[in-house]
């Protein structure tokens, strides 16, 4: 045979090789018991591979189709976490904003490959007044009702559905982190008559809660249709804490305010503070703890309205405070942070270090990092009252932090966002976020958005520290931006307008 | 040393650690009690198990798997061993073969890698290009090739 080969002109031989290699080519999945066959898939581990391999042929897509090898795959890119109630019956849970919890902070998918890309929504996101686009659905809904001037909702855009299999969920994943990475869709717009600074937004499994310095608080549906605007308070409402269908309110009138969210009524009054109300957490569905510009904190019995324990030490107004557990920890313009413990009332620890203002804190029941006017960061120990670590690099007041597990991210008005490592406490990516200050910023384990003074909202790539993207939409100013896995909430200004945004990144409904 | 008859009879005399890489011949060892005993391993033939036996002199000081289904060595899928790697270079029929055999004589570890083997030709491919690289023939109609590219759309738009 070689010597025939050895004869044969080139002709011959791709003759020979075109007529040969199929001939070696062998399917293996009809070599191959399905059991094998299903091994080999489940070690592929990206969807796409997988998406392809369902369209060879028949028996590719039937064992494609079996849900082993899409559960198999789930648990590799770690989306286990958030599996849906179809495929386990717990309720996915959504953090809300001030209040990340840090027990899931976990790697991020190693098939997920970021790539820088221009804007580009499908809806269009600048102009107005807006008429949204999928109007075919006939679910738009326009509320044109003070005190707002233009609304537009849509909640076939803003929901997903819950996936039935694995392969369903994957694939919902999938879609929604593309959409992440280029597309998003505008679900809901409001823009107010009035020009108000948005004080605070907080997202819950059933609400978004929106306060502004003009004493309203706008209560919207988890996908943004308008609830209830909340009238009460006199002047700006500086702090809020939505729990369950439960709101507590607090402001320049000295004011805590107890609202019922379902009916849109305010049940209580609860005065005490002798100045503005700066800060307010909950610590379970009927204790509330309120900092003021009066130097004290307050712990409340919301169901009675009764103040239980006035916890005095600070010298001068507490600007932040967060809670876990049984522990309050609160930051001061006295330039000291406080640790206590809300049953017993009782100063555990005073943090000192900084040498001015603390202006935002986070706690996760260990450890705590604070935010200076000094420019400084500093890491403490929630147990001790020792401070760990002193993290410089940024230029101006650091005003916003949020921490989960080991990762500390922070904004400034220096325009800057870091990242840092609470493990060998340095700082990993500088982010050049914005023009001037990071008014507000959010991140998960896959990725950060922040907002800035000058009116963009940018998504950024936490593991590689890479700008992902802009929101198509800008605004003269950015003052608050909160995100769940499929939606971002910005809250911005322009032309003299409170705009509300809720951008969807949830596949379209009869997709999935 | 261990006597292995393959399928089409072929003697193989192997040290026994190197037999004992297939949990099957190893169990067969302990229930014979005596490995001067020919052992016959009717399902594979004579050049599968040559091969199959390469990898298992290769592999015999390996440390044992933890446990039966570890899912550690599966997590990162496209990670061969470059030995292994080599070993693998042969046509396919052969590869599907060894896997086979690997299955049947219960190597752990050989299957793996045999199953990421074929796991890392399809990756990255389009349809068309799968069953280029295998040979297969496309037994869609027309409209359940349209149907079953949207359902899978999803995943081209990025």
């Amino acid at each position: 045979l070689s010597a025939i080969f050895r004869a044969s002109d080139t002709a011959t031989l791709s003759f020979v090789l075109e007529f040969v290699s199929p001939l070696l080519k062998v399917d293996p999945f009809k070599v191959l018991p399905t059991e094998l066959c299903l091994r080999v898939l489940s070690c592929v581990d990206d969807p796409k591979t997988l998406a392809r391999a369902a369209q060879v042929s028949r028996r590719w897509a039937m064992l494609v189709s079996d849900d082993i090898i899409w559960k198999g795959l789930c648990e590799r890119l770690n989306y286990c976490n958030q599996l849906p109630p179809a495929v386990s019956p717990q309720i996915l849970h959504r953090r809300s904003f001030d209040a990340p919890s840090a027990a899931q902070f976990l790697p991020a998918r190693p098939s997920s490959v970021l790539v820088a890309s221009p804007p580009s929504a499908p809806t269009p996101l600048t102009t107005l007044p807006v008429t949204v686009t999928s109007s075919t659905l006939g679910t738009t809904e326009v509320i044109r009702d003070l005190p707002l001037m233009d609304s537009t909702y849509s909640p076939i855009l803003a929901r997903s559905e819950r996936p039935q299999s694995y392969r369903a969920f994957i694939r919902q994943r999938y879609m929604i982190d593309s959409a992440w990475l280029s597309a998003g869709t505008l679900a809901a717009r409001h823009v107010t008559t009035d020009q108000g600074v948005v004080t605070c937004l907080h997202l819950t499994d059933k609400y978004i809660a929106v306060a502004l310095d003009n004493s309203r608080i706008h209560i919207f549906t988890a996908d943004g249709k308008l609830l209830h605007t909340l009238t009460g308070h006199v002047m700006g409402v500086w702090a809020i804490m939505p729990w369950g269908d439960t709101l507590v309110s607090g402001g320049c009138d000295r004011d805590l305010r107890v609202w019922d969210l379902v009916t849109g009524t305010c049940k209580r009054v609860m005065r005490g503070h002798t100045s503005t109300v700066r800060c307010l957490k909950m610590s379970d569905s009927r204790t509330a703890i309120s900092g003021s510009r009066d130097a004290s904190l307050r712990v409340w019995d919301i169901e009675t309205g009764e103040c239980l324990h006035v916890l005095t030490g600070h010298q001068a107004s507490v600007r932040c405070l967060e809670v876990h557990g049984d522990i309050c920890v609160s930051g001061s313009y006295d330039t000291t942070a406080k640790v206590w413990s809300i049953s017993r009332g009782a100063l555990l620890h005073t943090l000192t270090g900084h040498f001015s203002q603390i202006y935002a804190l986070a706690f996760d029941g260990e450890k705590i990092a604070t935010g200076s006017l000094d420019t400084t960061v500093r890491v403490w120990s929630a147990d001790s009252g020792q401070c760990l670590a002193v993290l410089q690099g940024h230029t101006s007041l650091v005003g916003q932090l949020q921490m989960s597990g080991n990762t500390l991210v922070t904004g400034s008005s220096d325009g800057s966002t870091r990242v840092w490592d609470l493990k060998r406490m340095v700082c990993v990516h500088r982010l050049a976020a914005h023009d001037n200050s990071v008014t507000t910023l959010q991140f998960d384990e896959n990725r950060i958005v922040t907002g800035g003074s000058d009116g963009r909202v940018k998504i950024w790539d936490i593991k590689s520290g890479h700008h992902i993207r802009d929101l198509a939409c800008t605004f003269e100013a950015v003052w608050r931006v909160a995100f769940e896995d499929d939606k971002v909430v910005v809250l911005a200004s322009r032309q003299n307008r409170t705009h509300m945004e809720v951008i969807s990144f949830a596949p379209p409904i009869q997709d999935v | 040393m261990v006597k292995l008859i393959s399928s089409d009879g072929e003697t193989f005399s192997v040290e026994k650690d190197v037999a004992e890489r297939s949990i099957l011949i190893k169990n067969m060892i302990e229930d014979v009690g005596d490995s001067s005993t020919e052992i016959p391993i009717p399902n594979v033939t004579a050049n599968v198990l040559k091969k199959v036996l390469e990898w298992c002199e290769h592999h015999k000081s390996d440390p044992a798997p933890v446990s039966e289904d570890d899912n550690d060595s599966r997590k990162k899928s496209t990670d061969i061993d470059e030995w292994d790697q080599k070993f693998m270079q042969v046509d396919q029929e052969m590869l599907f073969e060894i896997i086979l055999a690997a299955n049947y004589l219960d190597i752990k570890a050989l299957l793996e890698v045999g199953c990421k083997t074929v796991a890392n030709m399809i990756k990255g491919k389009s349809p068309e290009e799968i069953r280029r690289q295998f040979n297969i023939q496309m037994d869609f109609t027309p409209e359940e090739e349209a149907q079953i590219r949207r359902e899978n759309e999803w995943a081209e738009d990025r």
